[in-house]
């Protein structure tokens, strides 16, 4: 009994369960689904093929907010919704310095590394501005992201006067794609990269301990000397950072943009990940890894809904079921009434025996 | 609690007070008037647009803000219906408040118009359409409408293909062509899907096939990828936009073919409509395109010499299609003639 | 010296008058603004109308967030509520061939069943309304396609006729170019949305209700000493909420006369927007109906100002309600933090 209330508490206990779920659900719809091909594509370069690989290839921009958004969660008690706008406009950013504000260069303008390091600039500027507003003025987080969540495809689309440029350079399309010769999806690597660097700033830093402490208790974490105000803020630059990052690979799947479609729905798909993976939507202790793993676990939700032949504009409501679900049950009320439930049942069964 | 009652009182003062500002003093209505006296001599009009979706829409506006300019005698507010029909409802009725003399509209859909401009005609606001057309119960509820034949279009762009090919000696059923639509149900693809559907059947043509690229580029690309799959004779690609022509031609080069207008020694001939787009027509003239029959989006001018044409008291026809280009850098043939009429190819663009 | 000054007139004023103030002067000054800008169309009572037909919906919704807001909720589904609405009438309509009174009874039991749930799930199991009601949007504008793909326009004539109702409104007409007399007139929904008005203003001021809406907003701690059932207040605050969504919906969809899954795109952020503006505050407690209705009036002052600075391009409309919205934020967190700082010396 105690061995498997402790694997039950453990945080990666509810996504790992879900994940198990989904691949018996896809192992008796189709056992293709798990299916790895080793093919080539249009170029004759190898590439690795099968949902599989297709979940951890579309999974990664996911993976990556959900990092910044597990952070911010963890210390504000709120969510940043403006993610899916502030993706467009550094994306947009990206785009405006490759391009140089025509729409059909010949060449890029801008070494890419360049053009990155401004979406990174500007992501972190969205993000500063969304941590001001939460952490010098105290507006609930989603309130004060709810201004970027409406104006920020309006600004991305200023920031290219509507234009939809065109990347002409192919190597700009290996970030979102594959890179001649190696046949895993470059995403992966990227994800990789960027979960070593939180692994080393949580391992080396006091980072992660901070942010638990404000999210506890601001005023008692501020009596033992941490500043709130800016751990809120510096939670929600790195969630801009990250932004940049996913922004990279969406732009660079398409080698363009498209300002009101492109990551359309995904700060729901990052909150979603950060509540599966068994983090308080209130604030406080979290589990990176786990908020990451669920991660994973929304995109094959996805792919296994697409499977079924869900629209892509009907995901949302399957979707918001599931975050209702899964809110409800971790919902602290619940969680009583089901501890009294199991207690009465095995009182009863006592009984019986 | 009694200074709550107190700003209550206040605030529904001002509230009235805004509420009938203009309304209760007429005096007020007058003075507001003569001020608009001096600048009586300019033509009042209102433009919706229906938005700015596209390179052709742009153009569209550009154009009607240029030809409809103060220096040109008129006094324009223009409108961006940003796609949705209740905007551009909302729109006719400031114009209908503002008292406008004419109201120019881009409908965004062709149902639903009719209270409105009925609104517009008991307030004596002649309705001038572009581009689309609307479905109205009564025809004289706009007094008329400018707008691209795009039958016309692709009638002219069958008759350069028949030109072209009768020059260069190849049999009419060795042409094997495919038709890359637009939109399905859209005004532009019923027209020139038409136009090239009949010219086929007349001079026998052989159709292989006729599917929709939705008028993008990336769709094209598609779409003519497959087909080159399916046929391995395929000499002339009739693109209904320049988008999905661009996306034609590169899945053709991608898939080792060449494009030009030389059949003979094994290019496939690319054709296509609109003209606005930079690179289409870059590709016209380096003679990856063929032929470009325009949609011209400069409605400005037409509409211009219509409300002229009004003021003067005259009735212009209902339907009115401004005039369009071929673009052709191939060499050999300087007109087609449609119906009785001839129409030149310009080969400087 | 100055400074005491100010801070005695914060004293006297009490933070709903405070606001609504700010409010209504902003409101005046826009419209001003607008009659310099727009010339003569303004100064029409028929231009007034204009803007509260095309906002009918929007002031329902705006004052149904503006009670959730008060009693410390809020609500971001009231967009795709209204959205699934129109597009649920407009199939019952049109491809069903359902009666009029049938389509607006599926109205409310939309509205009364999102109401129900989110109502529910935030009272009494303490989920964070916005989540709740996140999901909320994304379920209603998910179920809107499941409902049906294509837009299309209403062609019952029955509805028609209803759409194109008129309500002349006395002594306020205009003549036109044609010398003849027209009246001002306003639509069933404006109608609609000020009954809906009246009877909640009413409901805040002299109800008991309506006092613990504030009451809970307010402090959840000495609202429950009180003895209030602050659980009963905030699932009714959500479930008026709600049902004012579906009555709004199906005002939307009289005006519009269409189903669409892309109607009421961003129409919550414009009915928190209006609340704000209006003088509702966030933390709740503080609000007022009046006050969401010069917020809704001022939104669409602006947007119209902004369109016709030449600035009519899509993205500026979103910019501008989010500046808006950024600024009486702000107004708000300094207001207080000032009052709060008085309060402690």
């Amino acid at each position: 009994m105690s061995k498997f209330k402790k694997i039950t508490s453990n945080q990666l206990f509810i996504p790992l369960m879900a994940l198990i779920l989904l691949a018996v659900i896809n192992l008796i719809n189709d056992p293709g689904f798990f299916k790895v091909t080793l093919g080539t594509n249009n170029a004759g370069y190898p590439v690795l093929s099968g949902y599989l690989i297709t979940i951890l290839d579309y999974g990664s921009e996911l993976g990556i907010l959900a990092i910044g958004m597990t952070l911010v969660t963890a210390a504000s008690g709120g969510q940043d919704i403006s993610v899916g706008a502030t993706i467009a406009i550094a994306g947009s950013a990206m785009l405006r310095v490759l391009c140089g504000g025509n729409s059909r260069p010949e060449t890029i303008q801008a070494p890419i590394i360049v053009a990155f390091l401004v979406a990174c600039v500007v992501g972190m500027l969205c993000g500063a501005f969304n941590g001001a507003l939460v952490a010098l003025f105290k507006i609930q987080p989603m309130i004060a992201t709810l201004i970027l969540f409406t104006a920020g495809r309006s600004i991305a689309a200023w920031i290219n006067n509507n234009e939809l440029p065109i990347v002409p350079d192919p190597k700009f399309s290996y970030f979102g794609g594959f890179i001649p010769g190696i046949p895993i999806p470059t995403t992966v690597f990227i994800v990789a990269i960027c979960i070593v660097i939180i692994a080393l700033v949580l391992k080396f830093t006091n980072l992660g301990l901070y942010t638990q402490a404000v999210g506890i208790n601001e005023s008692s974490s501020r009596l033992n000397g941490i500043n709130p105000t800016l751990i809120k803020f510096i939670s929600f630059v790195i969630l801009g950072l990250c932004v940049a990052v996913a922004a990279l690979i969406k732009v660079s799947r398409l080698s363009t943009i498209n300002y009101s479609v492109i990551a359309k729905d995904i700060e729901m798909d990052a909150i979603l990940a950060v509540a599966l993976g068994g983090n308080a939507l209130s604030g406080g202790k979290f589990n990176m890894w786990s908020s990451i793993l669920g991660a994973y676990v929304i995109q094959f939700l996805t792919t296994t809904l697409y499977k079924f032949n869900v629209q892509s504009d009907a995901l949302a409501a399957y979707k918001a079921v599931v975050v209702i679900l899964l809110v409800v049950f971790s919902a602290p009320t619940v969680r009583d009434y089901m501890g009294q439930l199991m207690k009465k049942m095995s009182l009863a069964r006592k009984e019986a025996a | 609690m009694k200074k709550r009652y107190i700003l209550t009182a206040i605030a529904s003062a001002f509230a009235l007070a805004i509420a009938g500002c203009g309304a209760i003093t007429p005096d007020k209505d007058l003075e507001v008037n003569e001020e608009y006296e001096k600048a009586d001599d300019l033509i009042t009009v209102g433009f919706s647009q229906l938005g700015a979706e596209s390179d052709w829409r742009s153009a569209n506006t550009e154009s009607m803000l240029g030809a409809l300019s103060e220096a040109n005698g008129y006094s324009l507010t223009y409108k961006n219906g940003q796609q949705k029909q209740a905007n551009q409802i909302t729109a006719i009725r400031t114009f209908i408040q503002q008292e406008v003399d004419y109201i120019v509209l881009a409908p965004a859909t062709e149902d639903g118009w009719d209270t409105v401009l009925a609104e517009a005609r008991e307030a004596n606001i002649p309705v001038i359409l572009v581009d689309r057309r609307v479905n109205t119960s009564d025809k004289n509820l706009y007094s008329c409408w400018v707008g691209s034949d795009f039958e016309l279009e692709g009638q002219k762009m069958a008759a350069w293909i028949k030109a072209y090919t009768e020059r260069q000696n190849i049999a009419p059923e060795d042409l094997h062509i495919v038709n890359i639509q637009g939109n399905i149900g859209s005004t532009a693809q019923i027209g020139r899907t038409r136009g090239l559907a009949n010219a086929a059947r007349d001079n026998g043509w052989d159709l292989c096939a006729e599917i929709s690229g939705d008028f993008t580029e990336t769709k094209g690309r598609e779409v003519m990828g497959a087909l080159l799959k399916r046929f391995d004779n395929i000499n002339v690609v009739y693109c209904e936009n320049d988008n999905m022509a661009i996306g034609a031609i590169d899945a053709i080069e991608s898939a080792g073919g060449r494009v030009g207008p030389n059949i003979k020694r094994g290019e496939v001939m690319v054709v296509s409509f609109d003209g606005v787009n930079e690179t289409a027509l870059e590709y016209a003239r380096q003679g990856k395109i063929s032929c470009i029959a325009e949609c011209n989006p400069l409605h400005g001018p037409r509409v211009s010499a219509l409300i002229k044409a009004l003021e003067r008291g005259e009735a212009p026809s209902k339907f009115n299609y401004v005039d369009e280009k071929l673009f052709s850098s191939v060499p050999g043939i300087a007109s087609v003639q449609v119906g009785d009429i001839t129409y030149f190819v310009e080969s400087d663009f | 010296m100055e400074d005491k000054k100010k801070s005695s007139i914060f004293n006297k004023m009490n933070d709903t008058s405070l606001l609504l103030t700010i409010t209504i002067v902003i409101f005046v000054l826009m419209y001003l603004g607008a009659i310099l800008l727009q010339g003569g169309g303004f100064t029409k009572p028929q231009m007034f109308f204009n803007i509260l037909n095309a906002n009918a919906a929007l002031i329902i919704t705006a004052t149904g967030m503006s009670i959730v807001m008060i009693s410390g909720g809020i609500d971001i589904s009231v967009g795709g509520v209204v959205a699934l609405v129109s597009m649920s009438c407009a199939v019952y309509l049109d491809h069903k061939g359902g009666s009029i009174f049938g389509s607006v009874l599926l109205a409310l039991a939309i509205g009364v069943a999102f109401g129900l749930v989110q109502g529910f799930l935030v009272a009494y199991l303490d989920i964070q309304p916005f989540i709740v009601s996140l999901a909320g949007m994304f379920f209603a504008r998910g179920m809107t396609t499941i409902v049906n793909t294509a837009p299309f326009n209403v062609a019952d004539p029955e509805f028609m006729a209803l759409k194109d109702t008129r309500i002349n409104v006395p002594f306020l007409g205009s003549v036109n170019k044609k010398g003849i007399y027209v009246p001002a007139y306003v639509e069933i929904g404006v109608i609609v949305a000020l009954i809906i008005m009246v009877v909640l203003f009413i409901v805040l001021r002299w109800t008991k209700l309506g006092r613990s809406f504030y009451a809970v907003g307010g402090n959840k701690q000495s609202a429950l000493m009180m003895g209030i059932n602050v659980k009963r207040t905030k699932f009714l605050s959500h479930l008026i909420c709600s049902t004012l969504a579906g009555i709004g919906g199906y005002v939307y969809f009289l005006h519009v006369g269409s189903g669409s899954a892309s109607h009421a795109m961003g129409m919550e952020m414009n009915a928190i927007a209006s609340s704000i503006i209006g003088g509702t505050m966030l933390t709740g407690g503080v609000g007022n109906i009046i006050g969401t209705l010069f917020g809704v009036l001022s939104l669409s002052t602006i947007q119209n100002i902004v369109a016709s600075a030449g600035l009519d391009e899509a993205w500026w409309t979103g910019i501008t309600i989010a500046a808006m919205l950024c600024i009486f934020l702000l107004i708000q967190s300094v207001v207080m933090a000032q009052k709060n700082k008085v309060l402690k010396s």
